[in-house]
C-alpha cells in the first residue's frame, strides 16, 4: 500500500462545500416544496437561503471550474474516445460492483494522479459536473427572480417547465447524496476514500512493477 | 530531445518510493531506475548515463550524502536530489558542500517529485547540458496543446452521455452474443432454443413468402419480356 496525492486543495475545498451546500439545499428545497409537511423553518427563511446557499455554490462550481481548467489536472474529467475500451472497462467495473466486490476481487481500476475515475465514475461525474449541475444552476437562477427572466423562462417553456426541471435534478442529486457516500465506503476500509477527500493522499494498493520504465 | 529520452534513478532502500516515482515521471515520459543501495547506484551509474538522480540519505551500508559526494566528484554535471524523511542541519550543509540540487522531504507528493525533477534539470540546464531545456516541460511533443484539453474537458459530458445511452443496447448486445456462443456449444440447448425459435422462424417465413414469391413471379416475368424482345 502506497499514498498517492489525488485530491489537490481546491478540489478538496471545492468538495466538502459542496457537499455541505447540497445538504442545505435539499433541506431548504424540501421545506419550500413540502410546506405543510415540513416545518423546520419559516418558507420566507427556506426561500432566503436557499438562494444564498445557491449562489455560494455557484461561485464555488467556478472554484472547480478554474482549477480544471488552469491546470494539467484536466485529464481527469477527459473521455475516453475509445468506445471499445470505454465499454470492456465499465462492463468490468459493473461486474465488480455487482459480483466481484462481494468476493473480496481486485478493484479493476487502478487509481492515478490523472486517472482518478473508473469508466463508470468517468462518465456520471462528466455528465453531472458539467450538464446536470450548470442545468440545475440556471435553472435555480431564473426561479431566483422569475420577474427579471420573465422573457427567458418563457422561451424555456414557461415557469412550470423551468420548474419541473429544477425539482427533477433536485430529486436527482438527493438519490445522489445517499448513493455517493455509499459507493465511498467501498474501499479497502470503509472511511479510505473519505480521508483521501481530507488529506488528499489516496491509499492505494502496490502493484507489480511493469514496462520499461521500471526496468 | 523529448522527455522520454531522459533517465531518473531513484535510490531509496523502500521499494514503495521507486515505485512513486516511477508512477508519476513515467506518466511524464521519462524513464525511472530504481537502485535500493548506494553499491547498486553506483553501479547503475557506472552503467549508463542519467539526467538527475535521487537518493535516500539513510540506506544500509553508503549513505545518500556519501553517495552525492561520490557521484558529484565522477559525474559532476548530474544532478543529484536528497530525498528524506530526517532532514538535519548538518546533513543538509554536508550535502550542499558536496553541491546537491535540492532536498525533498517525506512524504512526497506527485507535485514535489514532478517541481524538483524539473528545477534540477532547470539547474543542470546552463552549466553543463543545453539541450536538456525541452525536458524542463516534460512531453512536449506527445502532450496535447491546453486548447484541446479544454476542447476534450467540453466535449467530455456529451461523450459521456452518448456512452450512458449506448451503455445499456450494447450491454443487451454482449448478453445476446454470449447467450448465442453458450447455446452454440450446447447440443441439448440448441434442440431446447431450435425448438422455441421454430415456431418463430416458421412465422418469419409465412410472413416473407408472399413477398418473396412476388419478387420471383416479378423476376420471371422481366426476364421473359427480356428475351421475347431479344428473339424479335
Amino acid at each position: 500500500m502506497h499514498k498517492l496525492y489525488i485530491n489537490p486543495l481546491p478540489v478538496r475545498i471545492w468538495h466538502w462545500t459542496n457537499a455541505l451546500g447540497f445538504v442545505l439545499l435539499i433541506a431548504t428545497g424540501l421545506q419550500i416544496r413540502y410546506l405543510d409537511l415540513i416545518h423546520l423553518v419559516s418558507f420566507r427563511t427556506a426561500v432566503v437561503a436557499h438562494n444564498w446557499i445557491g449562489f455560494v455554490l455557484i461561485a464555488n462550481f467556478f472554484l472547480w471550474l478554474g482549477f480544471y481548467l488552469f491546470t494539467d489536472k484536466i485529464k481527469v474529467y477527459h473521455p475516453e474516445l475509445s468506445p471499445t475500451k470505454y465499454f470492456r472497462a465499465s462492463f468490468r467495473q459493473m461486474q465488480y460492483y455487482g459480483y466481484g466486490i462481494f468476493r473480496g476481487d481486485p478493484n479493476p481500476h487502478h487509481v492515478s494522479v490523472y486517472h482518478k475515475f473508473n469508466a463508470l465514475q468517468s462518465m456520471t461525474y462528466q455528465i453531472i459536473m458539467m450538464l446536470v449541475v450548470p442545468v440545475q444552476f440556471f435553472t435555480g437562477v431564473l426561479l431566483w427572480d422569475v420577474t427579471r427572466f420573465a422573457a427567458m423562462v418563457e422561451m424555456f417553456g414557461g415557469v412550470r417547465v423551468v420548474d419541473t426541471v429544477h425539482v427533477l435534478f433536485f430529486i436527482f442529486f438527493t438519490g445522489f447524496i445517499f448513493i455517493h457516500p455509499y459507493l465511498a465506503s467501498l474501499s479497502h476500509t470503509p472511511w479510505a476514500h473519505f480521508k483521501a477527500m481530507i488529506t488528499g493522499y489516496e491509499e492505494v494498493e502496490d502493484e507489480p512493477e511493469q514496462g520499461a520504465a521500471s526496468r | 530531445m523529448s522527455a522520454l529520452q531522459h533517465k531518473v534513478l531513484v535510490v531509496d532502500d523502500d521499494p514503495v518510493v521507486g515505485k512513486s516515482f516511477n508512477r508519476v515521471l513515467s506518466q511524464k515520459g521519462y524513464v525511472v531506475v530504481t537502485a535500493e543501495n548506494a553499491q547498486e547506484a553506483l553501479s547503475k551509474v557506472q552503467e549508463g548515463e542519467y539526467d538527475v538522480v535521487f537518493t535516500d540519505i539513510k540506506m544500509p551500508g553508503m549513505s545518500g550524502i556519501e553517495l552525492a559526494e561520490r557521484l558529484k566528484v565522477e559525474r559532476p554535471w548530474t544532478p543529484v536530489v536528497i530525498v528524506t524523511g530526517y532532514g538535519s542541519t548538518a546533513n543538509q550543509e554536508r550535502a550542499k558542500a558536496a553541491g546537491v540540487s535540492s532536498f525533498l522531504e517525506k512524504p512526497l507528493s506527485p507535485e514535489m517529485i514532478e517541481g524538483s525533477m524539473m528545477k534540477a534539470l532547470l539547474d543542470a540546464v546552463p552549466a553543463v547540458l543545453p539541450g536538456l531545456v525541452e525536458a524542463v516541460h516534460p512531453e512536449p511533443a506527445a502532450e496535447d496543446s491546453h486548447l484541446k484539453k479544454v476542447a476534450l474537458f467540453v466535449a467530455a459530458p456529451f461523450i459521456g452521455l452518448l456512452y450512458a445511452v449506448l451503455l445499456p443496447f450494447v450491454g443487451l448486445g454482449m448478453l445476446a452474443y454470449l447467450g448465442i456462443k453458450a447455446i452454440k456449444n450446447n447440443a441439448t440447448a440448441t434442440k431446447v432454443a431450435s425448438l422455441i425459435a421454430a415456431p418463430f422462424i416458421g412465422l418469419a417465413f409465412v410472413v416473407t413468402l408472399p413477398f418473396v414469391g412476388t419478387a420471383l413471379l416479378a423476376w420471371l416475368g422481366v426476364r421473359a419480356l427480356i428475351e421475347r424482345a431479344q428473339a424479335e
